[in-house]
């Protein structure tokens, strides 16, 4: 008789990359479905256009460099999504197009593939487009939480993924429970947020957009471009919150701040992890 | 061939062996004392060895030895074996009984009684080793040996061996510590307690294995223990259900630890708990309970999470032996590994607070000396980062090869010191003496 032999464990919890991938995916389809109904089939194009040119150009690559393809995990549905909810419906269609292949082939792919980016490939890809055609990607609407109504849908939104707070907070919350992503970003990026801007004197009606709370639950707890130490963890959320508020402040836009903090909090993200590596409860004395 | 000589032939099959290994403890192997065709009593004591840390074997049946080789282990690949064919009778050696044992008296019955800790280690060398013992703790917290040895009617014989593990090291205090769950367990050792006694119920969030001794004896006294030292040098003697009750059998009735409680689970006909005899082969226990339902993939001893799988089920039961558990083949897990994304899953489970993943990823590099410094040695292989991996990483594979590894780079460096790991179920038996103050390790 055979038996199979193996290191433990023999059993494992059933959570994979797909599942945390995928789970984002649907929550995020979601939050497009609002904004067809918001921005009408404009928007839908752009989600088809940027998802589409994601997969294409990781399809492209995993051919050309002879790797196995790896579509099915979700990983570059995701970054086109992401990306997508960044833009203005208004967009001029090339420039999704662009922005996926610089986002999955030089930010993703250039940097190692799954797991090894330093900086979340939507929003560097995001901050790309910004640089190169800035009249080209600006939204001409900032999003103003007047009513409680405006946290289900906002009209006002200027890009995508403002159309709904609600539908993000549920979804993260979903995310938190479980235990997709850390709650621990989520909740100091959050209540950090609240509290400098309050602080300040700020309007909590233009911080509170949808773009703060995709930052809060989507981008910022991105796993691999945060840091894996807890309390790494900690001071990320907390440097996430206050950067926004003192962006926003500074240029009354809070939509591009949360954008502009996250990618500054990925490039100071492995300083932190090798600032915080925990202590084992039973270290061996040196 | 005559009808007779056929069942001659078949008689000879179906005699009973139990083979029984020289090494079922932390030091080194055992020197037989009985030879080929020799008669052997129940009780009788086979195997001995002249250092400290070696404990006796003894004989689990009567009959006749018929090999002493090399046989198959469950942790340890091949070890010299004590091979009994047994003659269907209950032959015994005369068993030493005792009312009311005084401290010396405990203490020379587990000398020779061979009683073994779940990870090893001997508990009479526990109690005469220089250390003072302030506390004794009783962990009722690992699930494989609960569910054998916590049944209703052995709650009295418990809590006997707790009071004579007390008397024999003049501890203080003595605590059983049992899982916050197990309401039903708790109340039943609440019931049995005397109020004069000095014990106390510790709870505890998770399941414990043997292998997390230094991080359980952390959780209730505070105190932290590197995994060079053992739970005695913060003066703590921490034992188990299966070990107070063979201290019991082995003080009050002078029975050695001849026979363990082996819970069987998983895909077999009538899983349940078993007395089993020590080097009874896992083949026959599993038979016992109605043999395996549909086609076998993996055997697992001791916790699915960080047990030991069996490479085939002809190794006998040893005195650490506590869970079987059988996987179907299905079952059985054949997940790829994929890259690591980062995401922090084994860092916010991993009960000693450190970095398995990037660890594991070093290793996977070569990179040692990295892993030496995010504290590799610290690992004390619960299996839980591999558990919720959800890119199904190898990672206490890669912690291993990296102790490993590190350990021989060690001994390469200074032979003169020994260093121990706490890496197996039962820490390698084979290697040098586990318990050492100046390992670098």
């Amino acid at each position: 008789m055979k038996f199979t032999v193996s290191h433990p464990s023999h059993i494992r919890e059933g959570v994979t990359i797909k599942s945390i991938m995928w789970s984002k995916i649907v929550i995020l389809l979601v939050l497009s479905l609002f904004s067809v109904v918001v921005f009408g089939l404009q928007a839908l194009a752009l989600v088809l256009v940027s998802v589409l040119a994601a997969v294409l150009t990781e399809a492209g690559i995993q051919k050309l460099t002879n790797q196995e393809l790896t579509i099915k995990d979700g990983d570059a549905v995701l970054i086109g999504l992401i990306m997508a909810l960044l833009l203005p419906p208004d967009i001029k269609l090339w420039i999704p197009v662009v922005g996926a292949f610089f986002a999955v082939a030089l930010v993703k792919h250039g940097f190692g593939g799954l797991g090894s980016t330093l900086f979340n490939p939507a929003i560097a890809a995001w901050v790309f487009m910004k640089m190169s055609w800035g009249a080209l990607t600006g939204s001409g609407s900032i999003p103003h939480i007047g009513e409680y109504t405006d946290l289900l849908v906002e009209f006002g939104a200027g890009r995508l993924a403002e159309v709904s707070s609600v539908v993000l907070i549920i979804g993260g919350l979903y995310l938190v429970y479980k235990k997709y992503i850390d709650w621990r970003i989520p909740l100091l990026y959050l209540s950090s947020t609240i509290i400098v801007a309050v602080i300040l004197g700020e309007e909590l009606s233009y911080v509170l957009t949808g773009m703060l709370f995709l930052g809060v639950f989507i981008l910022a707890p991105d796993p691999t471009t945060s840091p894996i130490t807890k309390n790494g963890r900690i001071i990320y959320g907390l440097l996430c919150g206050i950067m926004t508020v003192i962006y926003g402040y500074l240029t009354y836009n809070y939509v591009v701040a949360v954008l502009y903090t996250v990618f500054f909090a990925n490039a100071v993200a492995p300083f932190i992890e090798k600032n915080t590596y925990p202590k084992p409860v039973n270290e061996v004395p040196a | 061939m005559t009808t007779e000589d056929v069942k001659k032939v078949k008689d000879k099959e179906v005699r009973k062996q139990v083979v029984i290994p020289l090494l079922q403890h932390t030091g080194t192997v055992c020197e037989p004392i009985v030879d080929k065709k020799t008669d052997v009593l129940i009780g009788q004591k086979i195997g001995e060895g002249d250092d400290e840390f070696s404990v006796p074997v003894h004989s689990s049946t009567a009959g006749t030895v018929v090999a002493i080789e090399e046989r198959p282990h469950p942790i340890c690949g091949s070890v010299p074996s004590v091979i009994i064919e047994t003659n269907e009778t209950n032959d015994t050696i005369e068993f030493k009984t005792s009312k009311n044992p005084s401290k010396e008296y405990i203490i020379s019955a587990l000398k020779d009684s061979g009683v073994v800790e779940l990870n090893g280690y001997s508990l009479y060398n526990m109690l005469t080793s220089e250390k003072q013992i302030n506390t004794v703790l009783i962990s009722l917290s690992f699930s494989g040996d609960v569910s054998s040895n916590c049944a209703p009617e052995n709650i009295a014989s418990i809590i006997e061996g707790m009071n004579l593990l007390i008397k024999a090291s003049d501890a203080q205090q003595g605590a059983f510590i049992i899982q916050k769950d197990d309401r039903q367990l708790i109340s039943a050792i609440e019931s049995g307690l005397s109020i004069e006694a000095d014990i106390e119920i510790h709870t505890v969030e998770q399941d414990y294995s043997p292998s997390m001794a230094n991080l359980l004896a952390y959780e209730i006294t505070g105190m932290q223990i590197p995994n060079t030292c053992t739970p005695l040098d913060a003066g703590v003697l921490l034992s188990s259900a299966s070990s107070a009750l063979a201290v019991r059998k082995a003080v009050l009735e002078g029975i050695p630890q001849i026979k363990v409680n082996v819970t069987v689970t998983g895909a077999v006909h009538n899983p349940g708990v078993k007395n089993v005899r020590i080097g009874t082969s896992i083949k026959e226990v599993i038979n016992s309970c109605g043999g395996y339902s549909g086609e076998p993939g993996k055997i697992i001893m001791n916790g699915i999470f960080s047990g030991t799988a069996l490479s085939t089920d002809e190794v006998p039961v040893i005195k650490s032996t506590s869970h079987i558990i059988v996987q179907s083949s299905d079952e059985v897990l054949h997940d790829i590994p994929g890259p690591c994304i980062q995401c922090a899953r084994c860092v916010d489970i991993c009960p000693v607070n450190i970095l398995p993943g990037r660890i594991a990823s070093f290793a996977d590099m070569g990179m040692h000396d990295e892993c030496s410094k995010l504290h590799v040695n610290s690992c004390v292989e619960c299996g839980l980062c591999v558990y919720v991996c959800p890119s199904s990483r190898h990672i206490l594979q890669l912690i291993r090869y990296s102790k490993t590894v590190l350990q021989q780079l060690v001994e390469y460096e200074d032979e003169s010191k020994s260093s121990g790991c706490l890496s197996c179920e039962t820490p390698c038996l084979a290697s040098t003496p586990f318990i050492s103050n100046g390992g670098i390790l």
